[in-house]
Parts: structure tokens; C-alpha cells; sequence
């Protein structure tokens, strides 16, 4: 009895600092934002008027609002797929396939991952470069005649943003796969192999399976973190009203001087991104298979 | 034993990360003295004060670093007052946060038409303090009154008197005349003119364009408030200037509005196609590049261009030059929009008494010396005479004949979904320029949020 009582106090010292820490810089905020998205006033004005659900109302009437966010679905969508697709192929080809230089693969895969948003903007600057930029020269040289696309204009803008973003993150899901991968034994392949599966098989019936839990966690982690990717990306590559995001958006409203305003966005995304958290979780619950 | 040590570990644990959290959550404090409770405002203790300034440090810092910690220095050797000097490049970021935590410079120096907005916030919220009684001040160390020191006009516009009602809130302080810079050497070996006319200038669009060169380009939509400026004053003088900065009622439907957004979109269809794609903080200055290559021979901007281009290459035999917007009529006289930058004092600064010195400070002769060095030009009588150079030439713009343009758009209040001047009346020529937006679009969308707009202007 004593034992148990000094252990839960241990258990509760233990957690103690992190659950504070995390409710006080955390929590208060979240609640902070949805209180404020109650009032208007500005960033630095020392007084506020409670408008209601004003702020909200007016949102959804604004149609910049709108196309921000259908930019960020769309962001969203097509990043997400394009780069699990070539993350989980590529950590197929690089764990199951002998390849010379894997490490060397794995290791240029990963850069992309550690370098800063604003260097990405910068190599992304030289790359979308119309005149004598990198992808406009060779293009160029493939066609046999001079291209001159306007990558960071109308109507390319937001494919620019979605292959510097893929080229950003695959690196990091791709490590994160052949970590998985790897765990899976190679008994199971051989006794697959036996039993005349081929690779492609193999691949669908067993790497993909096993693998499953992880590609769940990381798709949530990759959703969240693609809208916060999103907004940094297009502020530092591309015109303001180019191709705004939500979160570009609700920094506008607060350079606008509309805090309330900008914090309203700010809880519509965020509820946003919860529910389509829950949603992706959901709709890719499959049974756990065991190795 | 063992318990004792997991318990010892565990307290460890704790208490490093309160002491983590404890570092984090306090932010490294702005000032010291900003914790004075603003009670003791109207006790004057000179000896004892520290004010705390906040200043840009723009292209005038950069060309003569500590140009502000020098005049900081000078302020203090003369009136004893302390000084804490916050000087950044992105000065919103720096002081924004501990302002909205309640704690406020004494006085900040950063211009409105900036992306961040933030001397615009505080114009909106009122909270900037009423400083007409500065200009009757001495001028510490002098005994010229401040309003002496400042040429006439320059304390009379919305610039500086947002509310329109006589009354001065904000110190104009750096003023730079803008227009469009051009390779003066591309026109001398051509043996073109710099068009007089905006008829001239399409006429020069079609050589040019003979030549392989485009006629414009921007660096990004952001500098088209000068232009535009200086544009309504050329097109319809300084009454339509002053109904189109208040957005007077039909004001758009007028035949001077409708020449303004004609010029615009004409000259939107003769601008290099690439501007739009490059018109973004990352790669404005390839499109500066393009009047430097030859590739555009017109683009609005200010002094502050010769020296952030100063390390680019260029075309041989480049020469800068500046010329004033053309005149929208043969025999009339273009325009030249002068920015003017200023400084003012939060309406909650703890010491207001010694801010309101340090801006009377900023004009006296020692002031001016130190920015001068920097190149900064502030609007006080004779100060233009010891210009050398490029800049020289580009403040005598108005000696030349151009009418100088002075004022903005006025503050109006917040109102969601109605979007800021630059959204709506700039941001769109990307838009004419790559055929997204029609010019109708344009000024369908510029009326609809100017009559908002005038629905809650300020004053």
C-alpha cells in the first residue's frame, strides 16, 4: 500500500514538469486564440470590444479566405500523395533492391530535409529563374528551342510551391520507411519467394502491410506539418496573393491590424487541421498485423 | 536507496526544466527602464532617465553603420538623458512582441508602407502621441524652435497629421524623392529622350521594344504607392491627389481616375512578362537587374537603389538616372512622389517627456551632421546643398520642374475582409501584367472597397 502511494507520487513528480510546461505554454495559448477570436482589436492596441461570432461570420464571407484555403487543400492533397508515393518507392528500391551507393542515396534524399526554408527559397530562386534559371535552360536544351516558363507567376505558382515542398519532405519519410522496412525479416520474403510471389507482390503484400502503423502516424504528422510547411514556403518564395495559404492569410490579417480577425482564422485552421487529422486516422485504421 | 536517487534524479528533473521554462518564457527584456510605471510621465528627472529608441536600420544604417548609436550618444552628452538604442533591419519583430505584452519604446523610428504595417496599426488604434507641441520645443542645444528647422509643408500633410485634424503625431524625418531610374547611358548611346509626355513615353515603348528592351518593369507591386501617388497628382493636381487619398464619393469615375488606371494597365502590357514571376521578396532585385541589363529601361523606386545595387553588374557604360513620372498632358509638369519617413512616440511610452526631447534632438544641426553621413536627407532648410553625386541629381528632381506629391492614402479603421490600400489598389497589376485581371476587374474591385474604406475613415 505504501509502496503504491510513493510510487504514484514518483509517477506524478515525473510527469509533473512536462504537463505543466506543456499546459501553460500550450494549452493557455490554444484557449487564449479562441477567446481572442471573440474580440477585435489590434495587435498592440490596449483595448478590445467583444463582436460575438462577427469575426467568423465575416470569414466565411471573405472570399480570400476562401481561395487560401482551398490552396491549402490542395497543397495538402497533392504534396501528401506525391511524396508518400515516392517516399515509400524509393525506400522500397533502397532497402529491398542491392543498389550501389545506397548510403550515398540515403544521405542526398536527407539534405533537403535539414536545410532552412529560406536556403530552399534560395536554390528554388535560381532554379524557377525565367531567364537562364536551371529548369527554364534545361528544358531548353531537351526542346531544341528556347522555353520560357514563369514558374513563380500565374498559373504555375502553386506547382512551383508543391515541387519544391515534395523535394523538401520525401527525404525525411523515405529514412523513416526504410527504418521500418528494414524491420520486417527477410525469412518472410524468402518463404514469399518460395511460394511465387514476385517482387511487386511481395511489395503489396507484405512490405506495405507490415508497415501500415507507421505510414498512419506519419501520414497525421506530415498533414499538420504541411500546413505549417505550406505557409513558409509560400512566404518566402512567392508574391503576397500569389498563391496564399490559410496561415498566410491570418498573418495578413494581423499586419491588417485586424487581430481578432486573424485569430478567427487562426481557430478555423486550426480546427480544421484537427478534424482531418481524425478523419485521415480513421479512414486508415486497418487491422494491426503482427511480424 | 535506490528510491532515494530516482527521487533525487526526479527533483533534478524538475527543477532544471523550470528553470528552462523559466528562462524561455521570459523574453530578453527589451530595456530595463521600461518597467517605470507610466505614473511617473510628468516627473522630469533628466539625470536618471533612460528612454529606449527604436529605430530602422535601413540602407541609410547600412552605408554609415552606427549612425543611429552616434546621434544616441550626441542626445545624451547634451541633455543626459540615457539612451537604449534598438536598431534592426526587421525592427517589427524585434520590439513587436514586447509590445504587445504592454511594453513600449519611448520613441520608434519606422515609416508607414511597410509590409508589416506596424506604424499603421498604431495610426488606426490612436495610439500615438499627440507631438504638435514638439514642434514649438527648443531644439535641445540650440535656440531654434523645432518648427524652424522644418521646411514648410512637411508637417501639414496626412503623413504626418493622419487624422486630418492639425495636429501632428508623427516627426517627418528622412525624406527621399522616388521616380523611375532608368541606365542614363543606354539613352545616350541611343540618342533617345526621357519622354516628357506619357504620349513620348508609349512612343519610346515601341522603339525600345525594336531595340529587344521592354519599356518597364517593378521590383515588387509594393513600389507602386509612390507611383501611384505621384501619378494621381500628375494626372488631376493636388485636388484630385487629396479626394483620391480620402476616397471621395465617385472619385474613381472621374475621366482623371480613369486616365491613372488606363496609364497603368498600358503600361502593365508593355512591362517585361518575366516582373511578375520575380516580383516577391526573394527575388525583387532580378527584376532591378533587368533595367541594369539593358532588358527594361523603366522602373519605379527610390534613392536607396544605387546603393542596394551597388555590387551588381551591368551593362557597359550604365549611368544612373532619374526622372519624375512624365506629365499626362503636353506643357504640364510631372510628378515625383517624396517618401518621408518618420518618427514617433507610442502613446504608452513610459517617458514621455524625455521622448518628446529626443525628437526635438533629431532635428538640431549635430543630428543632422551624423545622418547626413548615412546619406539620410531630413526635410530641414539647406541640407539638399551638401549632396554629392547621384544624389545630387536625384534631389533636384523637383528644382527641375516636377511637382512634388505629398501625403497617402488615409487611415480608415479596420474593418474584416476589406483588406489593406496595397491589396487592393496594388497588389492586382501582377495580375494585369499576367493577364489574370482585367484593368475593368481592377477598378471595379478599387471602388467597391474605396467606398468601404470612406464608410470608416478615421478623423
Amino acid at each position: 500500500m505504501r509502496r503504491s502511494k510513493q510510487r504514484s507520487r514518483f509517477l506524478a513528480l515525473c510527469v509533473a514538469p512536462a504537463s505543466i510546461l506543456f499546459f501553460i505554454f500550450m494549452i493557455l495559448p490554444t484557449l487564449n486564440v479562441f477567446r481572442m477570436s471573440l474580440f477585435e482589436r489590434g495587435a498592440y492596441s490596449p483595448t478590445e470590444t467583444f463582436v460575438g461570432t462577427a469575426n467568423f461570420k465575416a470569414l466565411f464571407n471573405d472570399a480570400k479566405f476562401i481561395t487560401s484555403m482551398q490552396n491549402t487543400i490542395l497543397l495538402i492533397v497533392t504534396v501528401t500523395i506525391i511524396t508518400f508515393f515516392f517516399a515509400i518507392v524509393f525506400a522500397a528500391i533502397l532497402t529491398r533492391e542491392k543498389i550501389k551507393g545506397q548510403n550515398f542515396f540515403r544521405i542526398v534524399f536527407y539534405i533537403p530535409n535539414i536545410l532552412s526554408v529560406v536556403v530552399i527559397a534560395g536554390i528554388f530562386s535560381a532554379i524557377y529563374k525565367p531567364e537562364n534559371g536551371m529548369l527554364n535552360s534545361i528544358l531548353s536544351a531537351v526542346s531544341g528551342e528556347t522555353v520560357m516558363v514563369l514558374w513563380k507567376d500565374q498559373p504555375m505558382v502553386i506547382i512551383s510551391v508543391i515541387i519544391a515542398m515534395v523535394w523538401q519532405a520525401i527525404g525525411y519519410y523515405m529514412v523513416m520507411y526504410m527504418a521500418s522496412m528494414s524491420a520486417v525479416p527477410e525469412s518472410l520474403y524468402e518463404s514469399a519467394g518460395l511460394d511465387g510471389a514476385g517482387r511487386l507482390t511481395q511489395f503489396f503484400q507484405l512490405t506495405l502491410p507490415l508497415i501500415w502503423t507507421n505510414i498512419r502516424t506519419t501520414l497525421t504528422f506530415f498533414i499538420i506539418s504541411t500546413i505549417n510547411m505550406a505557409f513558409l514556403f509560400v512566404k518566402a518564395m512567392v508574391a503576397k496573393g500569389m498563391a496564399d495559404v490559410g496561415l498566410s492569410f491570418m498573418y495578413a490579417q494581423k499586419d491588417a491590424g485586424l487581430y481578432g480577425y486573424s485569430m478567427a482564422a487562426g481557430v478555423v485552421i486550426f480546427l480544421f487541421s484537427f478534424l482531418l487529422s481524425a478523419l485521415v486516422n480513421r479512414v486508415t485504421a486497418r487491422e494491426v498485423l503482427e511480424m | 536507496m535506490k528510491k532515494f536517487f530516482s527521487l533525487l534524479l526526479t527533483l533534478a528533473l524538475v527543477l532544471s526544466l523550470a528553470a528552462c521554462g523559466g528562462g524561455g518564457g521570459s523574453t530578453p527584456p527589451a530595456a530595463d527602464n521600461n518597467t517605470t510605471p507610466p505614473a511617473d510621465n510628468n516627473e522630469p528627472a533628466p539625470a536618471d532617465v533612460t528612454i529606449t529608441v527604436a529605430a530602422l536600420a535601413s540602407g541609410y544604417e547600412e552605408a554609415y553603420p552606427g549612425m543611429w548609436q552616434e546621434v544616441c550618444d550626441a542626445f545624451t552628452a547634451e541633455t543626459s538623458v540615457k539612451v537604449n538604442l534598438i536598431c534592426d533591419k526587421n525592427l517589427e519583430d524585434v520590439i513587436g512582441p514586447s509590445m504587445q505584452g504592454g511594453d513600449f519604446p519611448d520613441v520608434i523610428h519606422l515609416a508607414t508602407g511597410r509590409e508589416k504595417g506596424l506604424t499603421e496599426q498604431f495610426i488606426k488604434d490612436r495610439n500615438i502621441a499627440d507631438i504638435t507641441d514638439v514642434l514649438s520645443m527648443t531644439v535641445p542645444g540650440e535656440s531654434v524652435k523645432v518648427s524652424d528647422k522644418i521646411v514648410g509643408g512637411f508637417t501639414d500633410t496626412s503623413v504626418t497629421n493622419p487624422y486630418g485634424d492639425g495636429k501632428t503625431y508623427l516627426a517627418p524625418m528622412f525624406y527621399s524623392p522616388c521616380g523611375l531610374f532608368y541606365n542614363a547611358g543606354l539613352f545616350e548611346e541611343k540618342g533617345w529622350t526621357v519622354p516628357a509626355t506619357w504620349d513620348e513615353m508609349w512612343e519610346l515603348a515601341e522603339k525600345a521594344q525594336a531595340e529587344g528592351c521592354y519599356l518597364f518593369t517593378y521590383p515588387t507591386t509594393g513600389y507602386f504607392d509612390a507611383f501611384l501617388y505621384a501619378l494621381m497628382y500628375s494626372v488631376g493636381g493636388a485636388d484630385f491627389f487629396n479626394k483620391a487619398t480620402t476616397y471621395a464619393e465617385g472619385i474613381w469615375d472621374t475621366p482623371e481616375a480613369r486616365q491613372c488606371f488606363d496609364i497603368i494597365a498600358k503600361l502593365a502590357s508593355y512591362t517585361n512578362p518575366v516582373t511578375p514571376a520575380q516580383a516577391n521578396d526573394q527575388d525583387f532585385t532580378q527584376n532591378q537587374q533587368l533595367v541594369l541589363d539593358n532588358k527594361a529601361l523603366f522602373m519605379p523606386n527610390g534613392t536607396w537603389i544605387v546603393g542596394e545595387m551597388a555590387e551588381a553588374p551591368r551593362a557597359e557604360g550604365f549611368k544612373w538616372g532619374m526622372t519624375a513620372l512624365p506629365a499626362a498632358k503636353a506643357g504640364g509638369a510631372g510628378a515625383s512622389y517624396c517618401w518621408l519617413e518618420q518618427a514617433w512616440i507610442p502613446a504608452a511610452a513610459p517617458n514621455l517627456d524625455a521622448a518628446k526631447q529626443f525628437v526635438a534632438f533629431l532635428y538640431s544641426d549635430a543630428a543632422c551632421a551624423i545622418f547626413a553621413k548615412g546619406n539620410a536627407v531630413q526635410p530641414v532648410p539647406g541640407l539638399t546643398d551638401n549632396l554629392e553625386g547621384d544624389n545630387k541629381m536625384f534631389y533636384a528632381i523637383y528644382d527641375n520642374g516636377a511637382d512634388a506629391a505629398m501625403g497617402n492614402f488615409a487611415a480608415y479603421e479596420a474593418v474584416a475582409g476589406l483588406g489593406t490600400v496595397r491589396e487592393v489598389f496594388l497588389d492586382p497589376v501582377n495580375g494585369l501584367v499576367n493577364g489574370s485581371v482585367t484593368e475593368e476587374q481592377w477598378i471595379s474591385d478599387v471602388k467597391a472597397a474605396s467606398d468601404q474604406m470612406r464608410a470608416n475613415l478615421m478623423g
